[in-house]
């Protein structure tokens, strides 16, 4: 017991770890095209400035917003780091052409709860704290009772943005739902209207509140987290900026989700890569979505429990809550 | 118009003047008890607020399931009590009866006093209250919210200028009454007569304001309570989701407010002995009154609640079982018997509708309807569209915390306050008009209980 | 009682299927890593392998793997040690039942990393490897990809031709997939082809296949069997998909939208209303003006008529 604890522990400490270094990379290439377009700037100034045939020894190539590759001293390259503004104009803003869509195949769920930790790792949640939770799901007595991975459902017709009274959450161009926990006022009006339970409050002080202290606010991320604000899923809009699959997607070790771009029509498997036609697996599979009569457009789709890799087991603890 | 100048109007005025003006006096011990009591009773349940301001909203019972619990069941508790501004200035005033002067003040007064409050209850509800000027700065006009604000805000204007402007005449009228009270009561009445001399001009213009704000009142105060129950009947949840749920919020507005009304009307017949001008007689009206609009209510309980039970839609059906037979049964049967159908009951009983029977009845209705807005906001969130899982035990049934009570508790008291201050330090009576009115109001009361006992 | 029979095979079945037959093609059990472990290759693989198979698998060793049917089984022990080095890479490529595949996960240089990290739990084995040969199947020659879109624009036709200084020849019974780029990766068009006789294959293009606004696709050309023709790929952009002009998902006005996109009902409704309920409050607030006005006339002017007020 205590050593698979043990090992629950390490292989959380294993995702934070690669968590962190994402991030990092992340940051290298943000810093680096951020440095781009600052020297990019400054290049014109400075080619000005230096005599014409004087070179100076220490000359890097950097590309300019305007697509011209220019050389500029590298001393005169300085480090750049998104400020607060930048996070919520681009946040605000959403990728450009893009249709995020979300497919979730349930016949290969096994409620491994990976995407479950490494959502809360990245969001710097508690345990039972979610974006994205698992749940057990069975409609009737005679209906076999089947796992069923709940992201928020980013919906083309909102009704937790509807009623928010302040814009604080909102829909993007790329469909995205955010929140700015910068304005959120903390009414939980959304809370009220999402028929999904897919948003959060924090009641009380976040988990990492004294680390994440001094941090900027990305909105993307929504870390750091506030007390007396809403949070929920995001479909990791930060790491769709870099090109890269959400954290759960890549976490499932089951091959469980499905990412992509609608106007692609292509979804990519966060666990083997592959990529296939959205509509085309919707088709012979027979996807569905969640609480369609309700007319909330729902960007996440399922694949029914059919065939199933992983037979149905009660969890440890028992029923963790009431059966739908 | 009558003349003003007249030997025998002002004979009345000064008799009626003395009666009301008596109580408006803040050195006497009775006074000075109760606020002090008021006052520290508020104190302490401030201090609840500041823990909350410290920890968050974590010291209250709610959690994400059930995440609007006893404050906002306080809100709309408040902004459906002060409604009754509205029934009695308007609905019975613009319609013509005579009767209703006397409580026409000490109506607007409950509204001045519950819609102040309900503005502020709300934000003890938020989780970041140091963002409140957001909603101005940021407003989205889709938001139900919003509109519940610039709606309840106005609400209190319009109410604060009905009770107003009718006093202007009493302030002239008693600004030279004064002896033996603060020095300053006399210059604030000084000032806020607004060179009141009791003439027939000066009626005029004051009359056109008057019909103006009544006029306007009765749409904002429709809009006020339907604007929010849109706060619940927006939302797909079951026990939410009901086209009706306008109607059944102003309905049940209304059994609360005249409930109000008839406590604060027994409270100053007693304590202020009012008892020649607030009669037996105002008492059997505003007794068919409530009996009336509790029938009302009780049609749009039936259909509120009958309905979804004949068709037991899947998550309609665990809503109403909770209600029926589960957890919510005591609570919801005391009030729907004890609150609604005994009183309505009661109420046939003429002998019921004397002042004290009304008293005691209208103080079970009012706690009624508290408990029924209780009802209304948080059974329907413990049962979503999706199971409930994975979350702590606690988070599954809402019980609110003794913090949570306390700063609910500070929202009564400090209704009280403004409810006391405004009754001390201006008369609650409208002088003038209750002189002008003396005779004919005699003539009225006369042919209505000869009307009653025939 | 045959049908019990029957049943109770088939209810064995899976399991016998699962766990024992689970072969590899003769010509892959042989396949050899193109490197030497070291120490650096088994590093690499403890982080793939803790990141891609230790959620069923466990930690090798530790006997930590999952309850599942058929059993992953610890990679430590016999049941995957006694696989050959070409098995291994062959299942974990091509996954089955329960275990994904991760022909699109790893790269093969991935997946050699992780055997060699596996091989460290085995001390009797001793490794043979092969550094890769490329094209095989014509040696000396470069290979020469054309993609075409052909007339009816509903197929593109592959060409594939081997040139050395010599002669040029049709390149013959190659195992071709053709890739579309995607935000998250490649996508297959249409099956897997052979090219015939002549060198040619085409592939279907799926109607409503979508391009970009110009209805551009990239496309990557590769061989499946990468050990006879090297790892190469042929990229070009092609003007074979449907032209998508992607919508901004905010564009109307709505009610969930910001208050820049709300309704306009509901804008102008919202703001008529205050504006005009406000309008009369305020002016109900000059009436007090007029009272106030009429009683300092009065006030100055006592027993004044009426008719010189207005």
């Amino acid at each position: 017991m205590s050593e698979e604890k043990k090992t629950k522990k390490s292989e959380s400490s294993e995702i934070e770890r690669i968590l962190e270094s994402s991030r990092r990379e992340f940051l290298k290439k943000a810093g680096l095209s951020g440095a781009a377009i600052i020297t990019g700037a400054a290049a014109i100034y400075a080619g000005f400035r230096h005599e014409k045939g004087k070179r100076p020894e220490n000359v890097i190539k950097v590309l300019t917003p305007d697509n011209r590759l220019v050389e500029i001293p590298a001393d005169q390259v300085k480090d750049y780091k998104p400020g607060l503004k930048v996070f919520q104009t681009r946040g605000r803003a959403g990728l450009k052409g893009k249709k995020w869509v979300m497919l979730i195949d349930l016949s290969k769920c096994r409620n491994a709860r990976k995407c479950v930790t490494a959502c809360q790792a990245a969001h710097h949640l508690r345990p039972y704290e979610y974006h994205m939770n698992t749940l057990i799901m069975q409609e009737s007595v005679n209906m076999p009772a089947y796992y069923m991975p709940k992201p928020c459902h980013h919906c083309d017709n909102p009704p937790c943005v509807s009623v928010c009274p302040v814009d604080a959450t909102f829909k993007r161009q790329d469909g995205i739902v955010l929140i700015d926990n910068e304005r959120c006022i903390g009414c939980r009006f959304c809370m009220a209207a999402c028929p999904y339970s897919a948003r959060i409050f924090h009641w009380q002080d976040p988990q990492n509140t004294e680390e994440d202290k001094g941090e900027i606010y990305n909105i993307e991320l929504n870390v750091p987290q506030k007390r007396g604000t809403i949070s929920k899923c995001l479909f990791s809009a930060d790491r769709l900026r870099d090109g890269m699959l959400p954290y759960c997607v890549s976490a499932c070790p089951n091959g469980v989700y499905y990412f992509g771009d609608e106007n692609e029509d292509a979804v990519t498997n966060g666990t083997t890569k592959e990529t296939v036609s959205l509509k085309e697996l919707l088709k012979k599979n027979g996807g569905y979505q969640l609480l369609t009569e309700l007319g909330t457009k729902p960007r996440v789709y399922y694949l029914p429990p059919k065939n199933r890799l992983f037979e149905f087991e009660e969890p440890d603890s028992g029923t963790q809550g009431e059966k739908s | 118009m009558t003349d003003h100048d007249n030997q025998q109007y002002k004979d009345r005025l000064e008799k009626v003047a003395s009666v009301v003006l008596r109580p408006v006096r803040i050195n006497n011990k009775g006074f000075i008890l109760w606020m002090g009591f008021l006052i520290v009773a508020f104190a302490a349940c401030l201090f609840a607020y500041s823990i909350q301001l410290r920890k968050g909203l974590i010291v209250t019972g709610l959690r994400d399931y059930t995440s609007w619990g006893m404050y906002i069941a306080n809100f709309v508790f408040f902004v459906a009590t002060s409604l009754v501004g509205m029934l009695i200035s308007c609905v019975l005033g613009l319609i013509g009866f005579k009767w209703v002067k006397p409580v026409a003040r000490i109506a607007e007064i409950i509204a001045i006093a519950f819609a102040a409050v309900a503005g502020l209850v709300i934000i003890s509800d938020m989780g970041r209250p140091d963002r409140l000027p957001y909603v101005f700065m940021f407003g989205r006009v889709q938001s139900p919210i919003l509109w519940d604000v610039t709606v309840v805000t106005t609400y209190f204007a319009l109410s604060l200028l009905l009770w107003f402007f009718p006093l202007i005449p009493d302030l002239a009228v008693a600004k030279n009454k004064l002896s033996g009270r603060p020095a300053f009561l006399a210059k604030a009445y000084e000032i806020l007569s607004f060179k009141w001399v009791h003439h027939e001009e000066q009626y005029r213009i004051l009359h056109i304001a008057v019909r103006i704000l009544l006029i306007l009142v009765v749409p904002t105060a429709f809009a006020i309570h339907t604007v929010t129950s849109w706060l619940f009947a927006f939302t797909p949840r079951a026990g939410w989701d009901s086209s009706i749920f306008g109607p059944y919020f102003i309905s049940g507005a209304f059994v609360s407010g005249t409930s109000a009304l008839l406590i604060a009307m027994y409270f100053f017949r007693k304590n202020y002995k009012f008892q020649d001008y607030l009669t037996d007689f105002h008492f059997e009206k505003l007794g068919r009154v409530l009996f009336l609009v509790s029938i009302v209510y009780l049609y749009f309980n039936l259909n509120e609640f009958l309905v979804p039970a004949y068709k037991m839609k899947k998550l309609d059906a665990i809503h109403l079982h909770e209600l029926f037979m589960g957890k919510y049964a005591l609570l919801f049967w005391s009030v729907q018997l004890g609150g609604l159908v005994i009183p309505i009951i009661i109420l046939l009983i003429r002998k019921m509708r004397k002042p004290l029977p009304l008293f005691i009845i209208s103080m079970f209705v009012f706690a009624a309807s508290w408990l029924k807005r209780f009802i209304i906001v948080v059974p329907p969130q413990a049962h979503p569209f999706l199971p409930v899982q994975n979350v702590p035990a606690e988070w599954h049934i809402y019980s609110p915390t003794l913090i949570e009570t306390a700063i609910t508790m500070a929202s009564l008291l400090l209704a009280l306050i403004i409810i006391t201050v405004l009754s001390k330090l201006f008369p609650v009576l409208p002088v003038c008009e209750l002189a002008e009115d003396e005779a004919i109001a005699d003539n009225e009361l006369l042919s209505g209980i000869e009307n009653n006992s025939k | 009682m045959n049908r019990l029979l029957i049943i109770l095979l088939l209810q064995l079945f899976p399991v016998i299927l699962m766990s024992q037959g689970w072969d590899t093609p003769a010509d892959k059990k042989g396949k050899l890593s193109p490197f030497k472990f070291t120490d650096e290759t088994r590093i690499v693989g403890e982080k793939l392998y803790l990141l891609n198979c230790k959620s069923c698998h466990g930690n090798p060793g530790k006997a930590n793997f999952i309850n599942l049917v058929p059993s992953p089984g610890d990679p430590a022990t016999d049941k995957i040690q006694h696989n050959s080095d070409g098995e291994i890479f062959y299942k974990v490529t091509t996954g089955r039942g329960p275990m994904p595949s991760f022909k699109n996960a790893l790269s093969s240089n991935d997946i050699w990393n992780i055997i060699s990290f596996l091989r460290s739990f085995n001390p009797k084995y001793i490794q043979a490897f092969q550094p890769e040969i490329k094209s095989a199947a014509y040696p000396g020659a470069t290979i020469n990809i054309s993609l075409l879109l052909n007339k009816k624009k509903d197929s593109v036709i592959v060409k594939l031709t081997a040139i050395s200084p010599k002669i040029i020849v049709p390149v013959i019974n190659a195992g071709i997939k053709l890739l579309a780029k995607r935000t998250f990766g490649m996508m297959p068009v249409d099956e897997d082809k052979t090219s015939d006789m002549k060198g040619f294959a085409a592939f279907k293009i799926p109607k409503g296949f979508r391009g970009d606004t110009a209805g551009n696709v990239y496309f990557s050309l590769r061989f499946t069997d990468e050990d006879k023709f090297g790892a190469f790929s042929k990229d070009t952009v092609i003007k074979a998909g449907e032209i998508t002009i992607p919508q901004s998902l905010v564009k109307d006005r709505a009610m969930w939208n910001n208050v820049r996109k709300a309704p306009i009902w509901i804008l102008l409704t919202f703001s008529l209303g205050v504006m005009s309920v406000w309008g009369f409050i305020f002016l109900v607030l000059f009436k007090l003006r007029d009272i106030y006005i009429v009683g300092e006339y009065l006030d100055k002017n006592p027993g004044k008529e009426e008719s010189e007020l207005k």
